[in-house]
């Protein structure tokens, strides 16, 4: 059971999970926000104890266990918050790194473009939706997927998963992660806002992966080369001997 | 405009079956029409349109499928790419195309994906209308702004 009160006293945030909705089951919360055309309060939040289809990247499974994780989406559709959406992707996946690193003192890393890991396993993962009319970019997303009090996993996985309490042997209060989590993603926002530097370079400083041989896997097309650096929109900057190129798409993995 | 393009317009008119032809350039506003009862009670009724030239003929359709041109081509409408990233059809590898040419879509309905860094950005449609052309391949690069569908608007 998640405890809202709990949850709500420690939140410390202008409008990231204000508007809260809780579900016990729910297709996905993505999904939700994304088709929802009544709920339009920037920073709207959905968290949901189990989801029937949860997923990833093209449509990738994302499986869930009751209670155990913390699975919600925060809807942004005001500017100037919306108009760097791949930026969103390294704010929200640097808070929740910070986030469980402030509570857990795990040593958290960051996978581009938007994966959380300890120990080169992933503990959380974000999946951001947008929807735009046309050329313009109406309303986006933000999913989170933490793995909290899982004590195990069975099945396989492209990246193999833990969890905080795998990690930390202790059970977790969701309630005052979830709380942490809002507010540093908020603070993370106006950070985002004011100076964008700050961010790219927090975000880099915790991704082992620049500087490192890296395979980029994209329609089952494998190429290897450098992780050079991100640039300023958040893109890989992907060397190899003949040249640079900008990749914003695929699968990266260290090689 | 050139007084011998002028005659030709008229030649091409009078040995037509064209009733009435207009055209115009710049400011000035040439119209062709017979001298028949409609021409007349045309004339009569525009009174702020002078025709400089005033030839008998018959109908033809040259004019028409002039205005049809024209107007098909304000009907065309292009979505573009809101953002850089790789173009999908489909919302996964193995499922069917949101769209396929000569659908129908309405103002909302889902057109494509197109990813940039795990952000899945559904493109809607912000006409009503028949898709004419799909003007990207599918998982291929797409630059911002780039056309992606072609939509004939209802």
């Amino acid at each position: 059971m998640f405890i809202i009160e709990d949850f709500d006293i420690k939140l410390d945030t202008d409008y990231v999970g204000r508007n809260f909705f809780y579900f016990d089951e729910i297709d996905s919360t993505n999904s939700f926000l994304i088709s929802s055309k009544d709920i339009t309060e920037n920073g709207s939040l959905v968290l949901a104890e189990y989801q029937l289809k949860g997923r990833g990247r093209r449509q990738r499974d994302w499986v869930s266990v009751k209670e155990q994780s913390l699975l919600f989406s925060i809807l942004l559709n005001k500017e100037p918050e919306i108009l760097e959406p791949n930026l969103l992707n390294l704010t929200a996946s640097l808070s929740v790194a910070q986030a469980i690193e402030n509570m857990h003192q795990l040593d958290v890393e960051l996978k581009w473009p938007n994966d959380v890991l300890v120990k080169k396993k992933k503990i959380a993962g974000i999946l951001l939706e947008s929807v735009s009319q046309g050329n313009t970019l109406e309303k986006v997303v933000v999913g989170v997927g933490i793995n909290v009090n899982q004590p195990n996993f069975k099945g396989k996985y492209q990246i193999p998963p833990t969890s905080i309490k795998i990690e930390t042997k202790r059970n977790v209060n969701r309630e005052k992660l979830l709380s942490e989590v809002l507010n540093i993603f908020e603070e993370n926002m106006g950070k985002l806002i004011s100076n964008k530097n700050i961010i790219l370079h927090d975000w880099r400083a915790r991704c082992k992966m620049i500087g490192e041989k890296i395979k980029i896997i994209d329609n089952e097309t494998e190429r290897f080369g450098i992780f050079d650096d991100i640039n300023e929109k958040g893109f890989l900057l992907f060397r190899t001997p003949d040249k640079t190129e900008t990749i914003h798409f695929g699968d990266v993995s260290l090689r | 405009m050139d007084v011998n393009l002028l005659k030709r317009l008229i030649k091409m008119v009078e040995n037509s079956g064209i009733a009435e032809f207009s055209v115009q350039e710049g400011d000035l506003k040439v119209k062709i029409s017979k001298n028949s009862k409609t021409a007349m009670h045309h004339e009569i009724y525009s009174p702020h349109i002078q025709p400089p030239h005033n030839v008998a003929t018959s109908s033809v359709p040259v004019a028409a499928t002039e205005k049809e041109l024209m107007e098909k081509s304000t009907n065309l409408y292009e979505i573009k790419s809101p953002i850089v990233g790789t173009f999908y059809r489909a919302p996964a590898p193995d499922a069917d195309p949101y769209i396929q040419i000569g659908d129908t879509v309405s103002e909302g309905t889902v057109l494509c994906i197109v990813e940039a860094m795990k952000l899945m950005n559904e493109i809607e449609s912000d006409v009503s209308g028949k898709i004419i052309k799909i003007l990207a391949e599918n998982a291929t690069p797409v630059e911002y702004n780039q056309p992606l569908f072609l939509i004939e608007k209802n």
